[in-house]
Order: structure tokens, then sequence, then C-alpha cells
């Protein structure tokens, strides 16, 4: 008897917990559907001057819908910290002063149905600039200091206001010596805002020093005095750019790297090694890295293509020889009179990486009168070279300034007494392209193109060619097609002194826009 | 299916954790900022500490454990106990030669969780005896149940101390910090390291060495390593146990 009654209770037990209130959703209307309009995808503003002005138009099938409204706004591009939604509005139009510092944003739009709670988003991009952020700097010396202009545009080939010598009109003083070349290093550590962050820094470089400036401001963050743990002895800048992993600066020839996958605060460590001997070396000025690779280096003094694995440790590593190559890559006994970037393949799965192209040209250390146009395949460390015996009758023998085309067209751009010329690199076929007017001297030649989406309207694809005249420059800046520049120039900028370099910028320019070269 | 009723029921026996509203118990643990850090939950478990940066004037110095009470705070001070324990074929560290015993006057009182708190810093006085120019005793301290506490999580009952006058390697200097960066520790490296870059590379700098600043100093020694073999040639430089001091 008392087992039955024990199953009888065990039997209610689990009937009582089948009584389960049911929950279920039985409502069959369709899916409520919040339609918002009248916002585009992109805003471009002017922090501390533009308004963000937004009348967006909502709709919705639950024709009892009654809305609630919030702006809310959070940076990109953040490191060391979480970004955080700051709400700005709670009204279904947005009217807002930008106050924020100049990069890209994301805009987030909500709207919920007060009484479904159902909510749609809507993410715009917001790019934040300062009368610094947009337009083009141009590099520029007298002989012995430099100094940026800055021309301001309304696309990528008008022009609205020209600001010259932006940097010594911020800093008081010009950068210290002859101007050598720019670079963006979007992800630079600094405390600007207080806390070490990302700053956009475009890195000035000059034959006597290289000063960090803030993009936002103009204002120098360091110098050479301030930008290494140790400063070097010699201080003779060659080159600062960026590649995969770490962010390099060459001095008298010699590697420093700040690790960009690590902690950092924006400080460029040791000299890096040769090797375990610390035998000397002196790498070129002309060096090509695809950004998201490590950079192909030669070290001038042994004859010998280097780069520092990973972006990281002590010590620089030997490029390895594939079969076929044309001569090895390290003591190879020669020169480098040019190095620049050509082209990148992407290797999918398994391998995940970037195989690239360049060109250089090299000079026998033994034999002065050979060069040769070599061709580098560069998978990781792993470097083919293709080498062209150039004749000395061929217009580039003597050529004095290069550019390759930028993953366009199969060709280099030389500069020959005093002309800009081409040659075709699979055929060899070289035309004249450009000759100067008389009194003009070329200072500068490089084919640089921007393509970012977001910022179609300043989107380029130019030849620029600076030239100096007494104590006047002009960069003009040419389309080609099918390889061959335009009669005239679809741009140029004018101003005093000498160009040594050009960099359109906008909030959407990163150290990727650019492939990175001398 | 009485049976199997208790069975079932049986199984819901609660698992014995201690809780915060247990009885009070008291137990070591990381420094405070990092009790919510699961992987630090064993850390400074061992703190080396040597004299060897001191001026010869200095006596006497403090090592620091963090201790934490359980099962609630009290409206009054409450006293723990600590004691020594001997380690087997080890050279145990002395009370009153190496170390103020914990039960003397001048510190027993110090040995307190105060009213209304839960942690408190637990200073143990270490000595410079002479002997430690020589040795390393080591001294394992427990923490013992009494009127005021009874014991916590077994593995966090203890604490050891190395002591010595000499230079000696600080916990900072990891297993992990010898494979990814300085290598094998040694004096002969660590006294090179000091002489390079002139910084103690004590538990004090290294505990708080940035990454960045810790590559850059790699590279500084690496370079005077090099140029230090290279300087003496068939001499290069050796620790000491006779093995090459290499920087990986």
């Amino acid at each position: 008897m008392k087992h039955i009654h024990i199953s009888l209770f065990l039997g209610l037990v689990v009937l009582f917990a089948s009584c389960k209130k049911d929950k279920s959703n039985y409502d069959y209307k369709p899916n409520e559907q919040i339609t918002v309009t009248g916002i585009e995808t992109v805003y471009n503003v002017v922090s501390e001057k533009d308004k963000l002005v937004i009348t967006p138009t909502i709709t919705s099938n639950d024709t009892d819908a009654e809305f609630d409204y919030m702006w809310g706004i959070y940076e990109t591009n953040v490191q060391g910290y979480a970004p955080v939604l700051d709400t700005i509005a709670k009204t279904k139009d947005l009217n807002y002063f930008i106050k924020q510092p100049a990069k890209a944003w994301v805009l987030v739009y909500r709207v919920t149905n007060k009484k479904t709670k159902y909510a749609k988003y809507t993410n715009v991009t917001i790019n934040v600039g300062t009368e610094f952020t947009r337009g083009w700097y141009v590099l520029k010396d007298d002989g012995t200091k430099s100094d940026l202009d800055l021309f301001l545009s309304s696309s990528a080939t008008a022009l609205t206001e020209v600001k010259e010598n932006v940097y010594s009109l911020i800093n008081g003083v010009k950068l210290n010596g002859k101007a050598r070349m720019i670079n963006l290093f979007s992800s630079y550590k600094s405390d600007v805002t207080g806390i070490i962050a990302n700053t956009k820094a475009l890195f000035m470089v000059s034959d006597k020093d290289v000063s960090a400036v803030n993009v936002n401001t103009m204002k120098q963050i360091k110098n050479m005095n301030t930008l290494f743990f140790e400063r070097p002895s010699t201080i003779a800048p060659n080159s600062a750019f960026c590649a995969s992993s770490a962010y390099y600066l060459i001095n008298a020839g010699q590697v420093y790297s700040i690790g960009t996958n690590t902690q950092n605060t924006g400080v460029f460590g040791g000299r890096k090694l040769k090797d375990a001997l610390n035998s000397p070396y002196y790498i070129s000025d002309y060096y090509y890295t695809a950004t998201y690779g490590d950079p192909c280096l030669f070290d001038d003094l042994n004859s010998t293509f280097v780069t520092l694995a990973n972006g990281s440790g002590t010590t620089l590593t030997n490029m390895t020889d594939v079969a076929g190559t044309a001569m090895p890559a390290v003591n190879n006994n020669k020169k480098a009179l040019f190095m620049g970037f050509k082209s990148a393949t992407y290797i999918p799965a398994p391998v995940y990486a970037y195989t690239t192209i360049g060109f250089g040209i090299f000079q026998d250390k033994t034999n002065s009168a050979l060069k040769i146009l070599t061709q580098m395949d560069l998978d990781k460390l792993k470097l083919k070279l293709t080498n062209d015996t150039l004749k000395t009758s061929d217009k580039i023998y003597n050529a004095t300034m290069h550019t390759l085309l930028d993953a366009d067209e199969n060709m280099i751009y030389f500069v020959l007494n005093n002309q800009i010329w081409s040659r075709n690199l699979s055929n060899k076929f070289e035309q004249l392209q450009y000759s100067p007017p008389a009194g003009e001297v070329v200072s500068f030649i490089r084919h640089k193109k921007y393509a970012v989406v977001a910022d179609a309207a300043f989107n380029y694809n130019y030849v620029m060619v600076g030239t100096q005249s007494g104590a006047d420059y002009k960069v003009r800046m040419f389309t080609k097609s099918s390889g061959s520049l335009s009669a005239t120039p679809a741009l140029t900028l004018t101003g005093k002194g000498t160009v040594r370099d050009v960099m359109y910028m906008s909030p959407s320019v990163s150290e990727y826009s650019y492939s990175n070269t001398y | 299916m009485i049976a199997v009723v208790m069975i079932t029921m049986a199984s819901c026996k609660k698992d014995q954790y201690y809780l915060y509203n247990d009885i009070a118990r008291i137990q070591f643990g990381p420094d405070i900022k990092l009790i919510y850090n699961a992987n630090s939950a064993l850390a400074d478990t061992l703190k080396p500490f040597t004299f060897y940066y001191d001026a010869p004037e200095v006596t006497q110095d403090t090592v620091f454990f963090d201790i934490y009470a359980i099962g609630g705070v009290s409206k009054t001070d409450r006293p723990f106990t600590l004691e020594q324990e001997q380690l087997p074929n080890a050279n145990n560290a002395v009370p009153g030669k190496h170390y103020i015993a914990f039960s003397d006057p001048k510190v027993s009182k110090l040995y307190v969780i105060k009213a209304g708190t839960v942690h408190t810093k637990v200073p143990v006085i270490v000595l410079r005896d002479p002997s430690l120019k020589t040795t390393t005793p080591v001294l394992k301290l427990n923490v013992v149940a009494d009127a005021s506490f009874q014991l916590g999580e077994r593995k966090t009952l203890w604490r050891k101390i190395e002591i010595t006058d000499r230079l000696s390697r600080p916990a900072a200097w990891t297993d992990s910090f010898s494979t990814y960066y300085y290598g094998a520790y040694s004096t002969v490296k660590h006294a090179f390291m000091i002489s390079v870059t002139g910084q103690k590379w004590d538990q004090v700098f290294m505990s708080q060495l940035a990454i960045d600043l810790q590559d850059y100093y790699l590279s500084v020694v690496k370079t005077a390593l090099i140029n230090y073999n290279n300087a003496h040639p068939g001499d290069s430089l050796k620790d000491e146990k006779g093995q090459l001091v290499i920087f990986p």
C-alpha cells in the first residue's frame, strides 16, 4: 500500500510539472518593419566648425507605432581602451555641433517602437576633420630648412585654398635640414589626448631631423631628440615608414622600429643588429613594403637584401634565394640605385599572406659600368631576382630619379636630363613623356593613387612631377592612359621652395592607403 | 523506487566550498588589484628578497604578503597566527638571525585583520645577517588556525621568502621571461645587465617594465654582450656555472 501511495505521489509531482503556463507566441502578424531614410552612409565634417544636421524619415508597417529616438556616437581605430557610445540626442532629427577630435567615428541612430520595443539601428560613418585633415601636403625645403604647404581641395582636381608653411606656422620653427619624405602613421601611439592612444601622425623626414606631427593639429609630437629610448649618436635620417607589425625609422643606415603588435608608447627601440657578431651594415635609402608585409630593405654595405622578420626581434634577417634566381640575395656585390614597390598578390588559405613584386636598379661594385634592372619577387623571406642588364644606350641607364607605376601598367618612370621618360618593363620600350618648361628643374617624381570608396570624390591616380624654378616650385599631377601621361596636368600645385614629396590627406587616409616605398 | 529517490536526493548534497558567509577563515592571496584575475590566484607564493642593492648600513627590510579573511567582516580587530615550517633538506631561515620571529612582540601585533576589513598586508621583517653574503636561506611561513580564524583553502595557506645578500633572480624573471626574452638566469648575466643599462633589474624595476622598454633593453644588452665578446676573443662572457652567457 505504501508503495502505491509513493508512486501516486511521484506521479502527481510529474503531472503538476506539466501544468506550466504556456507562454508561446501565437501572434501571427507579419514581422514589424521600421524603415529609416534620409541618412547618408558617410558624412564629412570639420570639428569645432560644422553642425551635423540630419532629418530622417521614419515609417513602419505598425500603424500604431510610437517611436523613441536615440543618436549616439563612438570612435573607431581604438587601442588600449574600450570605445564608449556617447548619446548626443534623443530627438527624431539631429542638429549637433561637432566637437569630436578628427578621426573616423560611427554615428548610431536607434528608432524604437515604444509599444513593441522593436528597434531599428542605422550606423553611418562620420569622418571628422580639422582644417589640417584634408588636402594635399607638399614637403619642401629651401636647402637648409623644411616645411609643409597644405592645399585644401574640394575634389581630386579642384583646390580651394592654400596654407603655406603650415608646419612652421603652428610650431614656430621650420624642420631643420633638407626635406626627404613624408609618411603617415595612422595608429602611432601618443599621449596628445592625455592618455596613450592611436594618433594620426605625419612623419616629416629631413636629412637632419624627423618630426612626428599630429595631423589634427599640425603640432609636433616628437622629434629626433625624443623619438628614441636612446637618441642615436649620429643624426642622419634616411626614411620613416610603416610595414606589417612595425613602424620603421632608418637613421644613418641603421634600423630602428616600434613593434605595433605589442603595447608601445610611440618610442623607437634599440638599433637592430645585422648578425650575432654585430657586423656593420648600412641600409639603402631605397626600400619598399606593401604595408601588410615585412619591408624589403637592401644593405648597401654588404650588398644583401634584409628585413626585420615579423617586425620583431633584435636582429635583421637576410633574405633567402629561390631556385632560378639570377643573383644571390646575400653578398651580391651590388649597390642600390633605386628600389620600389610594384604590386602585391594575396595568397589565400592556408597561406593568408601577400607576395610582392618590386623593381630595383643596381650597380655592380667592381664594374661600375654594369647596371641591372632587377625584378624582385618576394614571398616572405624568399626572394627571386630576375635581372635585365641595362645597355649604356638605354635611357634609364643614366636616370636620376625613378618611380614605378603602383599596381598599374608594367612601367617605370624616370628622369633623364631633366625630362620625364617611361620604360615598359615587359618590352623595354622607352618613351619621352614630359619635358618641363625651360628654367624648371625636376626635383621630385612619384606615382600615387588613392582609391578609398568612402572618399570617392577625392580618388585620384596621378604621376606627380615636381619642379623648381628659382625660389618657386610646381607640382604637376598627370593622369595617364595606357601608361602614357596626359598632355596637360589634371592639377597643379605651386608654391615657394623645392618639392621633395607630396601626399593627399583626408580622414579616410590611413597607413594602408598608399604603398610604402621611397 | 524509494531507493532511487533517496539516491537522487543524496546527490543534491551541498558542495564543500568556503562561502563568504562561512565561519571566519584566513588565507593568503595575490595583490588586491589581482584578486579577480584567476590567473593570479597563485601569484606571490614565492618572493625572493636580496639586500644586494641596499646601502651597507641597512640591516633589515620588510617583505609584504597579502592575506584575506573570509566569512565576513568583524566589529573587532582579529589577530591571526603565523608559524615557520621547517623544510626538509633545505637551508631554513633562522628566527632572530634571518628574520624576526612571528611571535616576537615587535611584530606579532602587526598580524591583525582590522575591524571592518577583510584584507591586510603581512609584513615579514628580514634581517641582514653576514651569512647572507654566501647563502640563501628560505623561510616558509604558514597561517595556522587560532581563536580568530580557521584555515582557508589548503593551497593558499603558505608563502615563501628566499633571503640573500647576493644578486638573485627576481620573481619577475619568470620562466616565460627566460624563454621569450632574456634567456636563462645567471647572476653573471644579471650583473652584466645592471652594469650595461645602469638599471637595478630588481623586482620593482622588472615588474613595471613595459614591453617596448623590455625590447629596447634587450637590444642594448645583446649589443653590449657581442661587443664584450668581440673585445675578448676566446674569452667570451661565461656565467657562474661556466656556461656562455647568451641573450636569445
